[in-house]
């Protein structure tokens, strides 16, 4: 409780929280809280590329496509492969880095060298490689995503797990005759949860980042997904006239990111005090 | 220092041997057989055979990928199917404009991040501070295509004070090819005609790219300055009278600057991915936009060939960077 | 005195530092898509007719709009009374840009490297089924058919004649010289290719040939130099245009940008009635498609009003045959379909009846960089959802698709793209769309197969008179069209910004007006 106190004076703490909230109802309540959830695949061609106005706060798109309907739809794609691929990463990854900072010789050896491998190349390319082999699809993309992602994780249970087991209650439980396994998945592992924590809400944001990426380069999200990357790259060969079209999905995709940021940053400097960068 | 230099490039070899082998399987289970591809639009169901015998994709991938790299170790890393020009011509064509773009927005970067994180830093809890502090958190959350398609209207369009796209407007001949940076060989050869028209094109671009990489940098400065100022030893010095800036100058950045070196590493990753979008939109002809093509045309070998390039400067960046640091810092050179 | 000298130094530096190319050179920036590679057989898709059409030059050439055939290197033709043997007679005096002589035999090595070479330019011969090809005499060409085949006049064009002596040292191994052609030139035609600065598919610079056969008295002030950029998206595209980055853009311009640039005093949309029809493809060997009801509903379902009408505001002209209606051998009074859900949905319930799988998940492949494509393929989607259709979107490349089209089974369910007047013959189209010898190869994806239709199309092939072939098209299209084949959308009226200082642009929809030689600057 006292953290949670703690986490409530910071004030940039808070607002990302507040967005990240905000995001998740919205992305749960979308085809209620949108005005015209079908507008997610039904086209209206007569009423395309029309400005903001009291039907359409964010106006209509090339198809006559209500933007602001589309923009809370969007938030589900955006939400879900967060959510989908930092927890395939961490399932993935976590285990992994614990298997290779406790164990020695060969199992802890080739994995951190099959994790050095997938870490040599820029992620972004690796799964744009995956995305085009496993075909463009939001779907294929979340997988692609998963399989580049989980080596961030590993190498940082792999330092926390390093750097635990020569602790001294690590001792103490291998004296006590208790499984490796025990020692790494009910010990290790609760005192390497903060960086973990804080990487994987980081790693929220990061990720909607690359998915939009993706979708832009159309290897993601696919016609007619209202995912905001998509929708910007659809969007480009409208401006500058209808400006509207580009900016506002461009907008929600900052702001989400934003939010995951600064939520990530607060929690730092609460429950990892040697992580705690100065404020 | 050379014992730790020839061990970690002796680390680093399995590592790309696992990458080639990783490239290969990916690349080899596409379903676009390139046979097709190779034998053109209107062969025959048997010509393709033919060609697939002829290039040997119908014997057992394993061999395949030791026949691969038999040919790599000879120097051979084949033909683009597309361009029909060797990959290694293709490429060394492309790698200088996004070496040129890639320290351009590095050099943004540091030049403009470090001075600011400091000022930043120095200013604690200022003005100054908060709207830095926005900056860093807020400069990684933009979408780089969403930022280059707004600078694109504002500065290209609109303002009309820069150029839309490419690394010299169509007009200008490129320098002399001495390495292939335009802004360094122009100004070498004395062009300053060239000079200044490539300046111009490289602005957006590199300010695109460097955003994310100039607020992190801003961020770790600032908070690598703050903790540094926050030590005894500071503190003592100031109460003794040394003067603020020499303070800050001399001994904080010094120290500060270790955290923001080992970024630099990190950053070049992703400032390589970052290219790949940077190029597209502004038609830098480097290896981001190459790679792309590559993958999109299922040009195999061009593929293979582009990743073990970006894993083995990856790497050599990586293997500078910890040099660097063992320079700046001999504790960590000792532990070397 | 003082002055004058500061005033020579103020001078000289000046000269100094503004020293570059030093009298006036014609130059044009080209903003058209650029080929995959420049060697002349190896491709054969709209991109490649920029250098198939300047760099390089045929025995025939078409020239404006209606195209009509004009002699080029041959000063003229006789074909034999059974339609087996046709003569080209060649001009004298001719020479490649190399200064090499051009001679009958070059056109004969010509011909065997494309046959040899095998890729998307060897089509139409095949289909011709020439036997030989020798000369006689060093003007002389002459192609001997297996069997008369009325359309080979109109397929002359798309052999481009390359120089041996130039391509022989560098050939490697098998490769027929591809590994140097695909980034230098060997022609005889209006333009060189300049290797140096060379980027694939990025940047390429031609320079004008001085000594082209057909000399520069049309056009007192050529273009020397072409900058060929490529730009990769369709809006930086239209934006450099408007700022005058680029001189001439690609024939693909959206009809939305179209307002834009008529505002721009410095641009001038050109508008041209082609013959490039707009096609969506569907699989006929796969179920549901081989159910021709099940097909009738799809070309119930597109809402062609109003891709036409307001996507495409108007700009394109309905066409529901399988081959462009400002040509000779268009049936006139076939009506096609229309836009009609209820007609839809009683021709898909007729053939869930008959047991097909109309509810399976359909992909429909469109082109990622053709934004027109995408759109077609959203509205439809849209559309058939409302009768309770599942289909589902596929982003895909043109290189990707084309070699899928190869066997029926990796054929896509259906895809987008459009159908370009390659040469001007029904042939290009209905021909080689319709006939089910023409199975695997990307025009004939739709695995359509109807033996009258063939015969049809076959007797067309091989009879001279146009009356006649007219009549055996039009009956060929109607029984297509009521097979439901593919659903055929619209020809295009094609679209290409071009800036107000280019004069001389002339359109022929074979190569979309790219003929260098006629342009100039003011």
């Amino acid at each position: 409780m006292l953290l949670f106190r703690r986490f409530l004076r910071d004030i940039s703490a808070v607002i990302g929280l507040v967005i990240v909230l905000a995001t998740i109802v919205v992305a749960i309540f979308a085809p209620w809280l949108a005005p015209k959830p079908l507008d997610a695949h039904e086209s209206h061609p007569v009423e395309r590329l029309q400005g903001p106005s009291r039907e359409a706060p964010f106006g209509t798109d090339n198809l006559g496509r209500d933007v602001f309907s589309r923009v809370i739809l969007g938030s589900r794609a955006a939400l879900s492969v967060a959510l989908l691929v930092v927890s395939g990463s961490l399932l993935i990854g976590v285990p992994l880095g614990l298997l290779g900072g406790y164990g020695s010789g060969w199992t802890s050896e080739t994995i951190m060298r099959v994790t050095d491998v997938f870490l040599a190349v820029p992620q972004l390319i690796l799964a744009l490689a995956m995305a085009q082999l496993l075909g463009p699809s939001l779907k294929n993309a979340m997988l692609a995503l998963t399989l580049t992602y989980w080596p961030f994780f590993t190498r940082i249970v792999y330092a926390e797990t390093r750097r635990l087991k020569t602790s001294v209650f690590v001792e103490a439980l291998q004296g006590l005759n208790a499984s490796s396994f025990r020692i790494m998945f009910a010990h290790i592992l609760p005192n390497a949860a903060p960086p973990i924590i804080v990487r994987a809400t980081i790693g929220m944001g990061f990720t909607i980042l690359t998915a939009a990426v993706l979708g832009f380069l159309g290897m993601g999200a696919t016609p007619p997904d209202p995912e905001w990357g998509l929708a910007v790259a659809e969007s480009r060969q409208y401006l500058p006239e209808a400006w509207w079209f580009a900016t506002f999905p461009g907008l929600a995709i900052f702001l989400v990111v934003f939010g995951f940021n600064l939520l990530g940053d607060g929690l730092r400097d609460v429950i990892d005090p040697r992580l705690r960068r100065s404020r | 220092m050379l014992r730790f230099l020839v061990r970690r490039v002796l680390l680093v070899l399995p590592v790309l041997f696992g990458l080639l082998v990783l490239t290969f399987i990916l690349v080899r289970i596409v379903p676009n057989d390139p046979s097709a591809a190779l034998a053109g639009q209107n062969a025959t169901p048997q010509q393709i055979t033919e060609i697939r015998a002829k290039y040997g994709f119908d014997r057992p991938l394993i061999i395949q990928f030791f026949v691969y790299l038999k040919q790599v170790a000879q120097g051979d890393f084949g033909t683009s199917i597309q361009s029909g020009r060797p990959v290694v011509t293709d490429i060394g064509q492309r790698l200088p404009a996004t070496l040129e773009l890639t320290f351009a927005a590095l050099g943004l970067g540091v030049f403009l991040g470090v001075p600011l994180g400091t000022l930043a830093a120095v200013r604690h809890n200022r003005m100054l501070d908060h709207v830095v502090r926005f900056f860093t958190v807020g400069g990684i959350a933009i979408a780089s295509f969403w930022l280059a398609i707004m600078l694109q209207l504002l500065f290209a369009m609109q303002l009309d004070v820069l150029p839309l796209r490419g690394r010299l407007s169509a007009i200008m001949d490129a320098p002399p090819t001495i390495t292939g940076l335009y802004l360094f060989d122009s100004l070498v050869t004395g062009r300053f005609d060239i000079f200044w028209n490539a300046l111009h094109h490289i602005t957006l671009p590199a300010i695109t790219l460097s955003f994310g990489s100039l607020a992190t940098i801003t961020r770790f400065t600032r908070s690598g300055v703050l903790e540094t100022l926050q030590k005894e030893y500071v503190q003592y010095e100031t109460a003794v009278g040394y003067p603020r800036w020499l303070l800050v100058s001399v001994y904080v950045l010094r120290n500060s600057v270790v955290a923001t070196v080992t970024q630099i590493g990190l950053l070049f990753g992703a400032l390589l991915a970052g290219s790949i979008v940077v190029e597209a939109i502004y038609d830098w002809p480097g290896i981001g936009s190459y790679a792309v093509l590559a993958i999109f045309t299922s040009d195999y070998k061009a593929i293979l060939a582009m990743t073990l390039l970006v894993g083995v400067i990856y790497a050599a960046v990586n293997i500078l960077v910890d040099v660097i640091h063992g320079v700046i810092d001999p504790r960590v050179a000792e532990q070397m | 005195m003082r002055t004058r000298s500061w005033l020579v130094l103020a001078l000289a530096l000046a000269v100094a530092l503004g020293a570059g190319p030093a009298h006036a050179q014609s130059v044009m920036v080209w903003g058209d898509n650029l080929p995959a590679n420049v060697d002349p057989h190896a491709l054969y898709d709209v991109p490649s007719s920029f250098i198939q059409l300047n760099v390089y030059d045929n025995l025939y050439r078409y020239e404006g709009n209606p195209p009509l055939l004009k002699p080029w290197l041959a000063e003229s033709y006789t074909a034999s009374k059974d339609g087996k043997t046709w003569e080209f007679k060649l001009r004298k005096g001719l020479t490649f840009a190399s200064g090499d002589p051009l001679a009958a035999e070059d056109v004969v090595y010509s011909y065997k490297r494309v046959m040899s070479m095998n890729k998307a330019a060897a089509g139409p011969f095949k289909a011709a089924k020439i036997a030989s090809v020798t000369a006689p005499d060093a003007n002389t060409v002459r192609f001997a058919l297996e069997a008369p085949y009325a359309p080979f006049l109109s397929i002359v064009p798309v052999l481009t004649v390359v120089n041996k002596k130039q391509i022989d040292p560098h050939v490697k191994g098998d490769d027929l010289g591809f590994g140097w052609l695909s980034s230098n030139s060997a022609g005889s035609g209006a333009y060189v290719v300049d290797p140096s600065g060379y980027i694939p598919q990025k940047q390429l610079d031609l320079k004008r040939n001085p000594q082209h056969f057909a000399g520069w008295g049309h056009n007192p002030k050529p273009i020397d130099v072409v900058k060929a950029r490529d730009i990769a998206e369709t809006a930086t595209r239209v934006n450099a245009l408007i700022k005058g980055e680029i001189d001439i853009g690609d024939s693909y311009l959206p009809t939305d940008q179209v307002a834009r640039l008529q505002k721009e005093k410095g641009v001038v949309v050109q508008r041209n009635e082609s013959m490039r029809i707009f096609v969506i493809r569907m699989n006929n060997s796969k179920p549901p498609f081989d159910n021709v009801n099940f097909r009738r509903c799809m070309s119930y379902a597109f809402n062609y009003g109003d891709f036409i009408g307001v996507i495409l505001k108007n700009f394109a002209e309905r066409n529901p045959a399988p081959m462009p209606k400002n040509l000779w051998g268009y049936p006139k009074d076939v009506k096609g379909y229309d836009f009609d859900l209820k007609k839809a949905q009683a021709e898909c319930d007729k053939a869930k009846a008959a047991g097909a799988p109309i509810n399976r998940e359909i992909k429909l492949h469109y082109q990622a960089q053709l934004d027109q494509t995408r759109q077609a393929g959203q509205l439809f989607q849209s559309d058939l959802k409302k009768i309770g259709l599942n289909v589902s979107l596929v982003t895909d490349t043109w290189p990707n698709m084309t070699a899928a089209t190869a066997k029926p089974e990796t054929s896509p369910d259906m895809w987008i793209h459009w159908v370009s007047a390659y040469f001007i013959d029904p042939e290009n189209w209905i021909g080689t769309m319709y006939d089910s010898q023409f199975h695997g190869t990307w025009k004939a994806s739709s695995y359509y197969k109807n033996a009258k239709v063939d015969e049809l199309l076959r007797a067309a092939r091989a009879i001279p008179e146009q009356k006649e072939r007219t009549r055996l098209y039009a009956e060929a299209a109607k029984q297509i069209v009521e097979d439901a084949a593919d659903i055929w959308v619209y020809n295009t009226v094609e679209l290409r910004g071009v800036s107000a200082r280019v004069k001389g642009f002339k359109f022929s929809p074979v190569g979309s007006g790219n003929e260098l030689r006629w342009m100039h600057l003011e």
